[in-house]
């Protein structure tokens, strides 16, 4: 399958720390998960991607374009969604309004075929209803399914996603994430997420990220395998593991080197994402 | 609008001309007439069923579909009807009219500054020129215009960033749009100050140079940085000039310091031309300070 997106040594300084660290990658059709804790990189990597700021060094193409010059970064952009960490609006305007903008910018220019695209999108994140309100007025939720509509307007072919289900509480982020799951459908998608979850309900494919330097790469289940067996149970914290907490029965679920004749446990992702983390030098404290 | 005044159809005071609706019906009505043609057309029962009888049916159903379109459409405020009218493109308009310090709050603190410095002047009658007003004026503009793009005070910048549509050429749409604000009220203060002639204009040239000089460093400075530097710098200018001679006109409102100012305008713009791919990407100093902060990276 042809990558909608081909990246090769990317890297990135600010000062004396590498936020991107020789990053290469290969995206295709999908919802592709980016797990990382603070200060991995992900966001550096998705603004990279996302053409909003140059890498030091390294080359990628979106679409068959390379963004390298101005004509062929301007190209990018007309196949590009992108919905920010913080999305930020004009808080006066409506969703219809905020979106209408967001299309002319995206230079959907005839007036008629603009509005016709903003009532498609607004539709598509089930927000028909509340399009003539001020966004000041609406939930955080629907505040995020506004950016959402104005990174789809346009039917982008390769569609950036960074951390949208951050405060989000659990109704509104199982709501969110089936619209993501309805975005990949024919397009690429890269979503930068803290939680574990997304990415075992949404991606075929996940990256874990760390200094900056891409970790792991491959299908949910591949991470998930990497903590078989490192996995298990214990009445007390067990001083060998790599990390443990208590749950809900009392017993702790350890992850790391399990001590001989010790009760095994399925692991899950996040088992594999911590190990992978430790493994890489990363604090697995910070991300748990 | 052309149409016809009556009292008949439902309490309606006037009705769209058969020959609008036809073109309407054609889809060649062009703005600002198809606008009120489809305010009109959602109360007008009458002139809904003129507009059935002269058009063919598929274009009717076209206009139908336009129709429920514009009913999800919030209405155009003043400016951008004006803009409309005027003859700017819909879709520039509502850049044009999104454009932070075009808002009221930055307005009007445009014209209280001004109205201070008028004041101000208009107490020191017997002074060769207006000095304070010559001296606020052209910063009004620098700072509106370096306010009007960047992460500062646009909450929609980083969308904006990447977006095809050039980054500089919205930069420009912003500027001429601030420029005339800044510049119109600049102009409308020195209306004000009849008893100076043509010596209260002085602040014209070097509001130029100082937006155009602020703009072309930007590219390399950030849109905080070259903008401050560029305000320290004329204030620094004015203060060196003040205590060189105290009871002249200040260097740069003379008519040597007139002609600088129109050189460093153009030759300022043609630097910000060189750097204007500059503008298409988000500055590297505004991650590293997220990386810092350890909270968006």
């Amino acid at each position: 399958m042809t990558p909608t997106v081909s990246a090769s040594g990317l890297t990135l300084r600010y000062g004396g720390t590498r936020a991107l660290d020789d990053v290469s990658l290969r995206l295709t059709e999908g919802v592709t998960g980016l797990l990382g804790p603070n200060g991995a990189g992900k966001t550096t990597l998705l603004r990279v991607l996302a053409t909003a700021v140059p890498a030091d060094s390294g080359a990628f193409t979106v679409l068959g374009h390379d963004p390298g010059s101005s004509s062929g970064r301007q190209e990018v952009r007309r196949g590009l969604g992108y919905l920010p960490q913080t999305p930020g609006f004009h808080p006066d305007f409506t969703p219809f309004a905020f979106v209408d903008y967001v299309a002319i910018l995206k230079e959907l220019t005839d007036r008629t075929a603009r509005h016709r695209e903003v009532r498609r999108v607004l539709e598509e994140v089930a927000l028909s209803d509340v399009r003539g309100k001020r966004i000041k007025k609406l939930s955080g939720g629907m505040r995020q399914r506004v950016a959402l509509a104005a990174a789809l307007v346009g039917d982008p072919g390769f569609l950036v996603l960074d951390e949208p289900t951050v405060g989000l509480d659990p109704e509104q982020r199982m709501r969110f994430r089936e619209l993501i799951a309805q975005a990949g459908e024919g397009r690429t998608v890269l979503l930068s997420t803290h939680q574990t979850e997304d990415v075992a309900m949404l991606c075929h494919r996940v990256l874990v990220m760390a200094g900056g330097r891409i970790q792991f790469d491959g299908t949910p289940a591949e991470l998930t395998a990497r903590a078989a067996g490192r996995v298990w149970s214990s009445t007390g914290r067990d001083p060998g593991a790599k990390a443990g907490w208590r749950t809900g029965t009392g017993s702790f679920r350890n992850v790391g080197s399990p001590p001989p004749g010790a009760r095994l446990l399925e692991p899950t992702l996040e088992d594999g994402y911590l190990l992978t983390l430790d493994d890489a030098g990363a604090s697995a404290e910070v991300a748990a | 609008m052309s149409g016809s005044t009556t009292a008949e159809g439902g309490g309606m005071t006037w009705h769209v001309d058969a020959e609008d609706l036809r073109a309407y019906a054609r889809g060649e009505l062009a703005q600002p007439l198809l606008w009120s043609a489809d305010t009109h057309l959602m109360a007008c029962a009458r002139c809904r069923e003129v507009l059935a009888s002269v058009g063919d049916p598929v274009a009717l159903d076209t206009g139908w579909e336009r129709l429920d379109a514009e009913l999800d459409v919030p209405g155009p405020g003043l400016f951008e009807r004006l803009l409309v009218r005027l003859g700017v493109a819909d879709h520039t308009a509502r850049l044009l009219t999104a454009t932070p310090v075009l808002r009221r709050s930055w307005l009007g603190a445009v014209v209280a500054v001004l109205a201070m410095s008028v004041l101000a002047t208009q107490a020191a009658p017997n002074a060769a020129s207006p000095t304070l007003f010559l001296a606020l004026a052209p910063l009004l503009p620098l700072a509106g215009v370096a306010l009007s793009y960047g992460p500062a005070l646009d909450p929609t910048y980083e969308m904006t960033v990447v977006a095809p549509l050039h980054g500089f050429r919205l930069l420009m749409i912003r500027t001429v749009a601030v420029l005339a604000a800044g510049l119109g009220l600049d102009g409308l203060a020195t209306l004000a100050l009849p008893g100076y002639g043509l010596r209260a204009l002085a602040w014209l040239l070097p509001a130029l140079a100082l937006t155009s000089t602020g703009l072309a460093l930007s590219a390399r400075l950030g849109p905080v940085l070259a903008p401050s530097l560029v305000a320290g710098g004329w204030v620094t200018l004015l203060v060196a000039a003040h205590a060189y001679d105290a009871h002249a006109t200040l260097a740069p409102f003379t008519a040597a310091g007139q002609g600088v100012a129109a050189a460093v305008a153009a030759l300022a713009g043609g630097l910000l031309f060189l750097a204007r791919d500059r503008f298409d990407r988000s500055r590297a100093d505004r991650l590293q300070s997220d990386h810092f902060r350890g909270t968006a990276v």
